[in-house]
């Protein structure tokens, strides 16, 4: 029975030269994912429109200064926050020469108009900083400067138990590192080592910023942007390290004939996924007004050895998000949301597992394939899995909703026919509204 | 080339070692769930049902198995359960009642008498056996026996009874005739000729095959005038093989080759009478041809091939083209030479493909390998919606009301950006 709501098949399994871990896949552009193993090889995977064929192609792509016998740590990538363009490359690596292990961030960016999003120039363009530390997971998120500018920035834990600010210096063409405190006050002073590390942007110019740290210690903070300025921030201790933190919004059910839109998003909670590698993963639900306190277990999520990564995303397009947990056990958990009783608290219960032939390491939710509808590429000990919605009933439900579609906006028309211009997006916000209520 | 990995799959215990024939699906108890039929060299025949790791039923033969299979050899319209020896031994199993009697006794271990555990039927006949096939071969609606053996000779039998028999087991094999080839026979199938009738085709080393006519049927057809009357006697067997040496890149002529026939076409109206075959070779070669000789595809791999099946994995009707190298890579491939690639991360010692009722109560399509490591893996859910990668723009492009309903919101269906956008706004709550 477990089985049977699993809604996924398998489009494609890369197999890859050597192992990769869970720093090693992020997307790169809107459809195409970069992967790195161990010994120095970077994979791009997407799909290629072929005599009106598609097909997976996964090849080697050739990023400049990485030696051969480099073992890459973490990759991430990122386009350039508006007015800027263009595609920024990370890879951390060590080179490990025999005598001393020095370890490398490579920035890859090209400035050439017209080829900012190529990738195989891209390829070609590098910064080369060596780095006082070893390297854990590569991150970015958009922050705000001084000057009100957003842009976005890499920021890089290390194990000198400090996460490295680097930023680039448009005057100079190129990345360099900034103090950290000055844009990320939150993210000093850590008590160990940062193993993952995650920002969620909310409304009213703040963020929240969570890590996880090797000792078990897990932070989280409420930052005014403008500043910047942290509101508040609270702590928890964990018995095992942490492997994800990961802050999300759930939207909670409002009542079927209050009006949708946006009232919804003000009924948005944000919450924080915890995962560590030996205990159960944990939700707390409501940080930004209830800091760490409300917490609910995912139970069964400690069964498969450590949970490796997390996902949370909206899988069954009933507007509402599933977390998705894939583990060392090589086990791929999917959890909803359940309401039980009218108020906000409820539990997440296990609706589906999956089994793969080898450890899950990341997972991310992305449309590759160009039709709107997001794949989930799998990162496992092994390769790389492209797992694809069962596209004959999703297809049968964009034709449904749609159909509905249609039919809101001929009713809506028949009402109003002189506003040509707003009755475009009146029905489909109706649609929507109506949309949750059945699914509950 | 499209790869893909299945994960669920059950293992079942099997200690023995066994030859890459002596393996098939059928349904031995004739309750129309296929069942997984296993002999290995010490004489053991072992009968598999759904997920249980244990044999269902075991039976003892005498000698070395080399070849199994199910099938309704005896033309009375139940399967029986095949099994021959290289020695020579020909077995026949009832396992009919089995069922009935595994499901009146309750208990576990439950004790069946000697007389129940040994075949109905146990003939010699010649030694050397290596492949067997169950199937009519002359088109006269019942079937025979073919077997294949190690020394370039194929034998086909039928079962005859006694008029007067009504006694279970008074019948036996009869041979029907005897031919001899020029190179070693892999494989035995039967595929619809051009003219619709069954031929009995051989594999033969290089990519070939041959054609092996039943002058039975035609010493019948033909008692009045023939310009050749078939001359008794040394030069018969000969003339009764039509090889056919397929062209194209073949580097050693004297490879192991592989063959299967009457891989269903699917729908109806485009199916002509000729059958579609495959072939494969140890060096890589692939080839699906129709009975007119007619080349559909070749495909060229760099695994070592040793063993080619049918199995329809799309559900269409249209049966695809199984082949499996010894290193575990598999290739599924369909009429259209779309190629899905499966590698079974273990060495495999033998492998078949087809329906079988593992899990959910009902026959689904199955990979089935032997390992080396005491184990054999059945992957029960290899089922795919399609051989080929798409996306959802082109599922939903084969629907008129899309279309349709595109014009009425006004979003030009020529536009991919738009309809991208708009299916993951109907999608997607958190789109921009």
């Amino acid at each position: 029975m477990l089985k049977e709501s699993y809604p996924f098949v398998e489009d494609s399994f890369s197999r890859f030269p050597s192992q990769s871990n869970i720093y090693g896949l992020c997307q790169a552009g809107e459809q195409e994912l970069l992967a790195a193993t161990l010994k120095g090889k970077v994979v791009s995977f997407r799909y290629q429109e072929l005599q009106h064929k598609i097909r997976p192609v996964a090849k080697e792509v050739q990023f400049t200064y990485i030696p051969v016998d480099a073992e890459i740590v973490s990759i991430d990538a990122f386009i350039k926050s508006p007015p800027k363009r263009g595609l920024v490359v990370g890879i951390t690596f060590i080179k490990d020469s025999g005598d001393k292990a020095t370890p490398f961030l490579n920035i890859y960016c090209d400035y050439e108009p017209g080829s900012e999003f190529n990738l195989e120039s891209i390829a070609q363009s590098c910064l080369n900083l060596e780095l006082q530390f070893t390297p854990f997971q590569l991150y970015h998120t958009e922050v705000q400067c001084e000057d009100g500018s957003i842009e976005t920035v890499f920021l890089l834990s290390g194990h000198d138990q400090r996460i490295h600010l680097y930023k680039e210096n448009a005057s100079l063409h190129q990345f360099e590192e900034q103090p950290v405190e000055r844009l990320f006050p939150e993210l000093q002073e850590l008590p160990s080592n940062v193993l993952w590390l995650d920002v969620l942007s909310i409304p009213g110019g703040r963020r929240l910023s969570a890590f996880g740290c090797q000792n078990g210690f897990v932070g989280l903070a409420l930052v005014n942007q403008t500043g910047p300025e942290v509101l508040q921030s609270w702590r928890v201790q964990f018995d095992s390290p942490i492997s994800i933190v990961l802050l999300f919004p759930l939207s909670c059910q409002t009542e079927p004939n209050e009006p949708g839109g946006e009232k919804r998003v003000g009924m948005e909670g944000y919450n924080l996924l915890v995962t560590s590698t030996i205990e159960m993963a944990v939700v707390y639900r409501d940080v930004q007004d209830r800091g760490l306190s409300d917490s609910t277990c995912l139970s069964e999520s400690d069964q498969w050895d450590a949970v490796l990564c997390a996902l949370v995303i909206d899988l069954d397009f009933d507007g509402q998000k599933e977390v998705l947990l894939g583990t060392y056990g090589q086990e791929l958990l999917c959890y909803k949301f359940g309401a039980t009783g009218s108020r906000r608290d409820g539990d997440f219960q296990l609706l589906w597992r999956r089994s793969f032939k080898s450890p899950l390491l990341s997972i991310i939710y992305l449309d590759l394939t160009g039709d709107g509808l997001r794949e989930l590429a799998v990162l496992t000990l092994k390769g790389l899995h492209i797992l694809q919605h069962s596209l004959t009933y999703t297809a049968d439900l964009v034709l449904e909703r749609l159909a509905q579609k249609v039919s809101a906006l001929t009713a809506g028309s028949e009402q109003d026919s002189t506003k040509d211009t707003e009755e475009k997006d009146a029905p489909i916000k109706k649609e929507e509204s109506t949309d949750v209520t059945p699914s509950n | 080339m499209r790869s893909l990995n299945y994960v669920q799959r059950v293992s079942l215990d099997f200690s023995g070692t066994l030859f890459p024939h002596a393996i098939c699906l059928g349904d031995a108890d004739n309750d129309s769930l296929n069942e997984l039929v296993v002999g290995d060299t010490s004489g053991k025949l072992l009968i598999y049902k759904n997920d249980d790791s244990k044999p269902w039923i075991t039976r003892t033969c005498v000698g070395m198995l080399t070849c199994v299979a199910v099938g309704d050899v005896c033309n009375k319209g139940k399967n029986l359960v095949v099994a021959v020896g290289a020695e020579g031994w020909f077995h026949l199993f009832d396992l009919t009642a089995a069922t009935a009697s595994k499901a009146d006794s309750s208990s576990q271990h439950e004790f069946l008498s000697s007389e129940d555990q040994r075949p109905f039927f146990t003939q010699h006949i010649p030694a050397n056996t290596k492949v067997i096939l169950i199937s009519d071969i002359d088109g006269d609606g019942r079937c025979e026996l073919v077997v294949g053996y190690t020394d370039r000779v194929v034998r086909a039998f039928r079962w005859e009874e006694p008029s007067d028999g009504s006694d279970v087991g008074s019948g036996q094999l009869v041979l029907l005739k005897k031919w001899l080839l020029e190179g070693q026979v892999d494989s035995l199938s039967v595929n619809p000729g051009p003219e619709g009738l069954p031929e009995l085709m051989v594999s033969q080393p290089g990519c070939g095959y041959a054609i092996l006519l039943c002058s039975w049927t035609q010493q019948d057809s033909s008692g009045s005038g023939d310009d050749a009357p078939a001359t008794p006697g040394s030069e018969g067997p000969s003339r009764d093989v039509v090889l056919h040496l397929t062209t194209g890149r073949i580097h050693n002529k004297n490879v192991s080759t592989h063959l299967i026939g009457s891989i269903s076409k699917g729908s109806k109206e485009e199916s002509s009478k000729c059958g579609l075959f495959a072939l494969c070779t140890l060096d890589g070669t692939l080839k699906l041809m129709d009975s007119s000789e007619q080349l559909l595809w070749s495909v060229q791999v760099d695994h070592q091939l040793f063993a080619l099946q049918k199995l329809d994995v799309t559900g269409d009707g249209r049966e695809e083209v199984v082949a499996c190298a010894w290193d575990g890579q598999t290739y599924i491939i369909d009429h259209n030479r779309t190629v899905v690639r499966f590698q079974f991360d273990e060495n495999v010692n033998a492998f078949c493909a087809g329906q079988y009722t593992c899990k959910e109560g009902k026959n689904s399509p199955c990979l089935v390998y032997v390992s080396f490591n005491h184990k054999i893996y059945i992957y029960w859910k290899v089922e795919l919606e399609r051989m080929e990668s798409t996306n959802m723009l082109r599922v939903l492009e084969e629907k008129p009301e899309f279309r349709s309903n595109l014009k009425l919101l006004g979003v030009d269906a020529e536009d991919p950006a738009a309809v991208r956008s708009l299916v993951a706004n109907l999608l997607y709550k958190d789109s921009q």
